[in-house]
């Protein structure tokens, strides 16, 4: 066993606040990543709340401009990079494992620095709120708005270096579950016997090692400009070009849709067949659509730029590739029908949501059609007919499909049911209040009220409807208390899950809920593609412990939480150093030093630590 | 190996919660369509008022092409929308959990699945054609006796440059309202002096986004009707970006002539001893610095405002063009628009306090009088 050279000594309790923080168990980041993530919506859910509020009357005071341009930016970034990837992530390491076969995923350190980055990072970003501002340049940050000519405060900053962060964690998360699904895929688990929501996992992960590094890179040289002041942004100087910024960041941007999207997809291929007690109809069918939907992903990002003047070649070339990528994803929707078609369908709370999944997933694909023919287009853009198709898109579907994801696997999760009275009353409020939120937006897009305005006056004549909207929202958020209100209540008196409280067909209801530490005790051996339906012995219950006891698994380690502290000050440093060099060039140096530290503490941490008490154990 | 497949009426392992009873699915599925009628029927009364900045009462030759392919999308969409939500209701109707019914064990049929890949690639070749021909028309040159027109956005309102029509054969400058002559085509250039903003008059021309360090070509169009038409900013700039409106005023040819003509006449000095004069006076000492009247000052850093008493609406479209509404803006802009303390911002002149004021009281009230009184001849 290798020397232990590190200060920190290997870590073996599990418990309490420290097993939390040292945890490398992918069950355990899953629930902190679910739990983060839904904390995060919750707080961009107030900040959509505000907005509405300023926006339910014509001329309101409610908030100032600075303060509303902050609360959509801060919406927008937080909804995605702090909300549904997070909550995406979450879904990926609960439950790919689980669902193929393996007893965690690949790196398991890398696993828990890719959360502490991603907390870290989302919390540097919001911290701008105590020192400076939220940042208030939109979430897609166009140059050159986001220079330091035209941002006067620090803000933009903290959203830079926040994004960057995160971008690192995400990245290795990416690496970590394509080698995780590709490798260590129980025996007879071929990648065609795989269910749907990890193939979507792998797919998204592949997306994020090809979409973050163009982020990564705007980001770098947006970083460069303001504290170095170079001059890639900034049109004051020679050269500068502030399109492309625009270029990178729907590079990244588009295919983040799909990042998006697709573990909600994945979900809902995997939620439709356990209720309509049938097998999901063109299995084949429905991967390779998503796999080329992500293909086709990288090539249609100068959609969202048809009106800064492309020319007719490229304007013309984006659109068609546009419309190209509604093949595959309606081919989906049609597969998702011929799956009920001939079922028997079990209407419980997962269902719901993966049926509200489909329907206002699919509106929000039609008004994309929509703006991709590009004289529509014109009329279109910027307006609040976009704000509400991304929101069919990204709401109705994501939101709805990982909602169709927590119903589903809560039992899984924690052991204990939700209540399906309370969940369905959660669907139906929630379902009634999306529509009226953004079904009226289509129409004030089409009455010409553009996106991302503070107020507007009497005489524009959208008060009305947008009055109606934000009644809408509230309700939204009524809907979200019930999911509380249901959560707390399984808590403190949910019926105990049993193994497969569906009666589903995956490997990960072959075990217990919750599952053991290891997952499996004997790793299975996998036949078809639904595993607890075509082998009884299966369904039953999971196979006794074999002689030697449970299986190793790996030990806890600080180094991730540690490696990531110094990463996050390193930019906290950076911010710092703006204000007071020195003391900036300290904490840079200093946390530095931490991370590397961290690193070849982390390299050189042995597998367990020696102790009498493990030795006896295990040999 | 046995198959189990469990049906869902046989699942022994399911938690037993309530079942919905298919006259409870009907019901509430009823519930739903009357809800929906609703919502449908109030939109309608909403949409019914008079919205300036709509998308769908075109006046212009170019604004009418792009409504004819829009119909033609939403009326496709809403088809395929329709039929798709009402072939899923049918299917979660027929095949809803019932005693005496077990599912299907169907995987696939590449038949079918061939078809509804191939009729989605009609429908979209369908939009995906009168699309390319419209881009392929945007490329054409304008007409030879096309109004050219270079249109600036700064933060946060718009400048207006005629090419050619000013004093000297300059450019005739002009900020915040448009004016051009029905039936005949305007050419517009567009660009950026700081940030990027988006130019779009939604009854007139469709949006083309203003790129500082770009030279963009709006789309050429006719207004095909005599009226003033809403504008507004379409593209995110910073702290102010809601106020940054404009208006297009579509004259006759006769009165575009004539607008022409007096913007490029001297102005007739305000009477000696007038409220006016004094207010030139003012002007000249204070409004000068930035702001240009033809005839009177140069400087181009705030909007032209050379026949300002005849423009409907300042601050960049937001506010009517009265006397209260101009002295409120002229004595702190920063009660009515959220400016930034930038170097081109405009200052605060009068807040009722001797030490930061830099007009009195009564200054104001006289540039506003003089600044009103530029007026067509």
């Amino acid at each position: 066993m290798a020397a232990n050279i590190g200060i920190l000594k290997r870590p073996v309790s599990t418990e309490g606040v420290w097993g939390w923080i040292t945890t490398v168990d992918h069950k355990r980041i899953g629930i902190l990543y679910g739990v983060s993530a839904f904390i995060f919506f919750l707080i961009g859910g107030i900040e959509a709340l505000l907005m509405r509020v300023q926006l339910a009357q014509p001329d309101s005071t409610f908030v100032d401009a600075g303060t509303f341009n902050a609360l959509f930016t801060m919406h927008g970034t937080t909804m995605v990079f702090m909300v549904v990837m997070p909550a995406g992530a979450a879904f990926f390491n609960f439950l790919v494992p689980l669902m193929i076969g393996a007893r965690d995923v690949a790196f398991p350190r890398l696993n828990a620095l890719s959360y502490w980055l991603f907390i870290f990072g989302a919390i540097l970003m919001n911290f701008s709120f105590f020192k400076a501002a939220f940042p208030d340049v939109g979430w897609f940050g166009y140059a050159p708005l986001t220079t330091s000519e035209y941002t006067l405060s620090s803000s933009t900053d903290y959203w830079v270096l926040g994004l960057q962060i995160m971008g690192i964690g995400t990245t290795a998360a990416g690496f970590n579950f394509v080698i995780t699904i590709l490798n260590m895929r129980a025996p007879g688990m071929t990648l065609m016997r795989m269910p749907l929501f990890p193939w979507m996992t792998l797919i998204v992960s592949f997306l994020i090692i090809f979409a973050f590094p163009p982020l990564t890179i705007a980001l770098t040289l947006l970083l460069f400009d303001r504290f170095f002041g170079t001059n890639f942004f900034d049109t004051a100087g020679a050269g500068a070009d502030p399109l492309l910024w625009q270029h990178l960041f729907w590079i990244f941007g588009h295919p983040e849709v799909y990042i998006l999207i697709l573990p909600a997809m994945g979900i809902v291929s995997d939620v439709l067949p356990t209720f309509s007690r049938k097998p999901l109809f063109g299995y084949t069918t429905v991967v390779f659509a998503g796999a080329v939907i992500a293909f086709l992903g990288f090539g249609v990002w100068a959609h969202h730029m048809f009106t800064t003047g492309l020319g007719a070649w490229a304007t013309a070339a984006f659109a068609g590739a546009t419309m190209a990528i509604g093949v595959p994803t309606g081919v989906k929707v049609f597969n998702w029908l011929a799956t009920m078609w001939g079922g028997s369908l079990q209407f419980k709370t997962p269902m719901l949501f993966a049926l509200g999944f489909i329907s206002m997933f699919m509106l929000g694909g039609l008004s994309g059609v929509m703006h991709a023919a590009v004289p529509v287009d014109t009329q279109q853009q910027d307006t609040y007919f976009i704000v509400a198709h991304f929101h069919y898109v990204l709401f109705g579907g994501s939101i709805f499909g990982l909602t169709a994801g927590i119903y589903y696997w809560f039992p899984k999760m924690t052991g204990r049911m939700l209540s399906e009275r309370i969940g369905k009353l959660h669907f139906w409020v929630m379902f009634i209040g999306f529509n009226m939120t953004f079904m009226p937006m289509h129409i004030l897009g089409v009455l010409g009220m553009p996106r991302r305005v503070y107020t507007y006056s009497v005489e524009q004549n959208w008060a009305g409807l947008n009055l109606f909207v934000s009644v809408g929202a509230f309700i939204i958020a009524l809907s979200i208390l019930l999911l509380i209100i249901n959560i707390v209540r399984s808590a403190r008196k949910g019926e105990a899950a049993g193994m497969n409280p569906w009666a589903a067909a995956t490997l990960e209801w072959a075990i217990p809920s919750p599952p053991p530490h290891y997952n499996f005790a004997v790793i299975p051996t996998v036949r078809s593609q639904h595993p607890l339906w075509d082998e009884e012995a299966n369904a039953v219950e999971p196979p006794p412990l074999p002689a030697h006891g449970e299986p190793h698994m790996p030990d806890p380690s600080y180094w991730p939480i540690v490696v990531a502290f110094g990463v996050t000050m390193v930019a906290g440093g950076l911010l710092i150093w703006q204000a007071t060099t020195w003391v900036g060039l300290f904490v840079i140096a200093v946390s530095g030093f931490i991370g590397i530290r961290g690193i070849y503490g982390w390299v050189f941490e042995p597998v367990a630590e020696e102790s009498a008490e493990r030795v006896h154990a295990h040999h | 190996m046995r198959n189990n497949r469990p049906t869902g009426a046989g699942n022994t392992n399911t938690v037993t919660t309530p079942t919905a009873h298919p006259q409870n699915l009907a019901a509430t599925l009823r519930r739903l369509l009357y809800f929906a009628l609703a919502a449908v029927a109030l939109v309608a009364v909403f949409a019914s008022c008079d919205t300036p900045l709509t998308t769908f009462e075109p006046r212009s030759d170019a604004t009418q092409r792009v409504h004819t392919i829009y119909i033609f999308v939403i009326v496709a969409a809403s088809i395929v929308g329709f039929l798709v939500l009402a072939a899923m209701a049918y299917i979660l109707w027929k095949y809803r959990e019932r005693p005496g019914h077990t599912a299907q064990q169907t995987h696939g049929n590449t038949t079918l699945e061939i078809t509804w890949t191939v009729i989605p690639i009609l429908i979209l070749v369908a939009i995906a054609i009168p699309t390319i021909v419209w881009i392929a028309g945007t490329t054409a040159e304008p007409d030879e006796d096309a109004l050219h027109i270079e249109a600036v956005g700064h933060q946060w309102w718009f400048e207006f440059r005629y090419s050619g029509l000013g004093p000297d054969g300059e450019d005739l400058v002009t900020a915040n309202e448009l004016r051009v002559p029905v039936g005949r085509q305007v050419a517009i250039t567009l660009e950026a002096k700081d940030v990027i903003h988006s130019f779009w008059v939604p009854q007139l021309v469709g949006k083309t986004d203003m790129v500082p360090g770009r030279t963009n070509i709006l789309e050429k169009f006719t207004p095909t009707e005599i009226g003033t038409f809403y504008g507004q900013c379409a593209e995110f700039c910073g702290s102010a970006h809601a106020l940054m409106r404009f208006r297009v005023h579509v004259d006759s040819h006769a009165d575009f002539d004539r607008w022409v003509e007096n913007m490029n006449a001297d102005p007739v000095p305000p009477e000696a001893g007038s409220v006016e004069a004094r207010g030139a006076t003012v002007f000249t000492n204070f409004c000068a610095r930035c702001h240009t009247i033809y005839g009177v000052s140069t400087e181009e850093i705030g909007p032209n405002l050379t026949l300002f008493g005849d423009r409907a609406t300042l601050g960049a479209g937001i506010l009517d063009s009265t006397d209260e509404n101009l002295k409120a803006w002229v004595s702190n802009i920063r009660d009515i628009k959220p400016v930034l303390d930038t170097t081109n911002a405009m200052p605060t002149f009068y807040v009722g306090d001797p030490l930061v004021d830099q007009l009195t009281e009564a200054q104001v009230d006289q540039v506003v009088a003089y600044l009103k009184s530029l007026k067509l001849r």
